[in-house]
């Protein structure tokens, strides 16, 4: 059975000839640098410096001996190393010493990283030093930093953490969040190539929003990503009409976002991610279902739902923690996707979800 | 009057519990006494979130009704020189090479909640600070949080500096965060794990007994 077959079968509750295997296809279930390093060494395998294929988590991509000698079925079509798609996407902006910068998103430069190796980084992505820390640009705009001790770029301020009334909120530059048509003619080419070219299954775990910008990633984790993760609460308690109008802001963006990726590669790929919104801590979920209900659970009906009527791509959202109240809401609206389903936080024992909600 | 905000703060109704407030001012209530209500009140959101009736989003929703009641209360707590001895001085940070604080950040309002003096050095802390802090401001408990599984061995660095200077008998240490477990605690020489933050307060002040006693 040829790898997309299988995972087809399997996300369709048929059971395939063994158990679908992921590494690196998705910005969810890759690997750090450092662990793709010294997974190579401890294989013997050729050694080479790591390709960043995430830049804030510093994950690396998945070279091809790796796919093989692991029978990995799934691929991100956006994947850097070989096997590819011969369509860079081309980035065109101003750096941080003021020059113009055109590179292509298959061009690195190795930069020494503060754990211990070095890594092939993209072009457009720069690094400044300072003195506890490292500041990483992405496109000429800071995206994060990275301790001096560290081993990933955190995000760095929240956007909308001082605006008090939804007129504030409209003044927001949303526009930035939206895909842009030459992404996509390029998104389109790569999934249409790895389509015809490879047997992977191909997920897309792009959703159309620059790097630096973790606002559109989710509804929840949107909301905190703007205005800081406690403040949020306080919002969706006391502040309702300022967090529906920052809610409504974000679904615009991430439906418009969607759909453009839907009509352009809806028909190469398996699996689009909707959603990277954690919504659980350890002990339980961050908020109850009734409120779920009240901010979530239709506008990510309205994007699953696109998704499933324009393409046969199944959906897939990642959340972390302990989620299981939350996990009959998302299926009730069609997600057939949860990941990772971190069975180490309390009420997520897999013999409980099984019986729950397995078939 | 005290019980109806002690009920609507356990209801997470702002507007009440603030307009309450005022209105117990304006009765002659001492600004103590409300502030001690507000204490019972989160000890019953406390007991209800680890019941799973309330969740972490409403264990911070009444974390930011107790401030902006504070806000009200701390100039006529000035005013009038009352005075709070605080139970105990933490001082807490989140573990160099993280820079996680929402947990941190948790801990440290339940632990000011229940009257603890806290001293929070912030994120991404060496070893060096906590042990400048230890000297400055001579707490009676160090708190330390990580997220990360890469970041959390190097609770045990901070431990070992205590040990070096000598301070680590002055000081009772507890740490928390996703990864971090009772075994993990024991196993680097802390003297507690805080599962949560309400759990962390309990432990915190059974802490301050234990050294109590020593002295």
């Amino acid at each position: 059975m040829k790898s997309r077959e299988r995972v087809i079968q399997a996300l369709k509750h048929v059971e395939p000839d063994r158990v679908p295997i992921d590494l690196g296809g998705t910005w969810v279930s890759g690997i750090h640098a450092k662990a793709y390093y010294e997974l190579r060494r401890y294989l013997s395998l050729p050694e080479k410096l790591p390709t960043i294929i995430d830049v804030g988590q510093q994950l690396a991509d998945i070279d091809r001996d790796i796919l093989e000698l692991f029978h990995i079925d799934v691929i991100d079509i956006n994947r850097v190393l070989e096997p590819r798609a011969p369509y860079p996407r081309k980035y065109r902006f101003v750096g941080i010493d003021s020059s113009l910068k055109e590179v292509s998103e298959y061009e690195f430069w190795t930069w020494r990283t503060p754990y211990g190796i070095d890594v092939e980084m993209p072009k457009y992505v720069e690094v400044v030093e300072r003195e506890d820390s490292f500041i990483g640009y992405a496109e000429g705009k800071p995206f994060g930093k990275m301790p001096k001790t560290g081993y990933y770029f955190w995000g760095l301020k929240h956007a909308l953490a001082d605006v008090k009334t939804i007129e504030d909120v409209k003044k927001f530059d949303w526009d930035v969040g939206k895909v842009s048509d030459d992404v996509i003619e390029v998104l389109k080419k790569k999934a249409e190539y790895l389509y015809k070219y490879t047997d992977y299954a191909l997920v897309n775990p792009f959703m159309g929003s620059p790097v630096a910008l973790g606002a559109f990633r989710g509804l929840h984790a949107g909301g905190q990503t703007l205005r800081g993760w406690d403040k949020w609460f306080g919002d969706l308690k006391f502040r309702k009409p300022l967090a529906e109008a920052i809610l409504d802001h974000i679904f615009e963006v991430m439906f418009y976002n969607i759909k453009k990726i839907i009509d352009a590669i809806g028909d190469y790929i398996q699996v689009q991610v909707v959603g990277y919104d954690d919504m659980g801590v350890e002990t339980g979920p961050q908020i109850s279902v009734e409120v779920f209900r009240e901010f979530y659970k239709d506008r990510y009906a309205e994007v699953i739902g696109y998704v499933k009527k324009y393409s046969k791509a199944f959906t897939f959202l990642h959340s972390d923690g302990s989620i299981f109240p939350l996990i009959k809401e998302f299926i009730d609206i069609g997600l057939d996707i949860i990941n990772p389903v971190q069975i180490s936080a309390k009420g997520m024992e897999p013999e409980k979800l099984k019986k729950t909600y397995g078939e | 009057m005290l019980s109806e905000i002690k009920n609507s703060l356990i209801n997470l109704d702002i507007d009440k519990t603030l307009e309450l407030v005022k209105k117990a001012i304006d009765q002659g209530f001492k600004p103590l006494d409300i502030i001690n209500t507000m204490a019972e009140g989160m000890k019953v959101i406390g007991d209800m979130f680890e019941r799973g009736e309330y969740f972490i989003s409403d264990l911070i929703v009444a974390s930011e009704i107790f401030k902006e009641v504070m806000k009200i209360l701390e100039p006529l707590i000035m005013k009038e020189k009352e005075v709070m001895k605080p139970i105990g001085r933490v001082v807490i940070g989140t573990i160099e090479g993280d820079i996680h604080d929402i947990g941190k950040n948790l801990v440290a309002t339940m632990l000011r909640v229940n009257g603890f003096e806290v001293i929070d050095l912030g994120v991404d802390v060496s070893p060096q600070k906590f042990v400048e802090a230890v000297k400055q401001y001579n707490p009676d408990i160090v708190g330390m949080s990580a997220l990360l599984t890469s970041t959390m061995m190097n609770m045990r660095k901070v431990i070992e500096t205590l040990e070096k200077e000598g301070l680590r008998d002055k000081v009772k240490v507890i740490i928390g965060g996703a990864p971090i477990t009772e075994e993990f605690a024991k196993r680097i020489g802390a003297d507690a794990y805080g599962e949560n933050a309400i759990v962390a307060v309990d432990i915190c002040k059974r802490l301050v007994e234990e050294l109590k006693g020593k002295k």
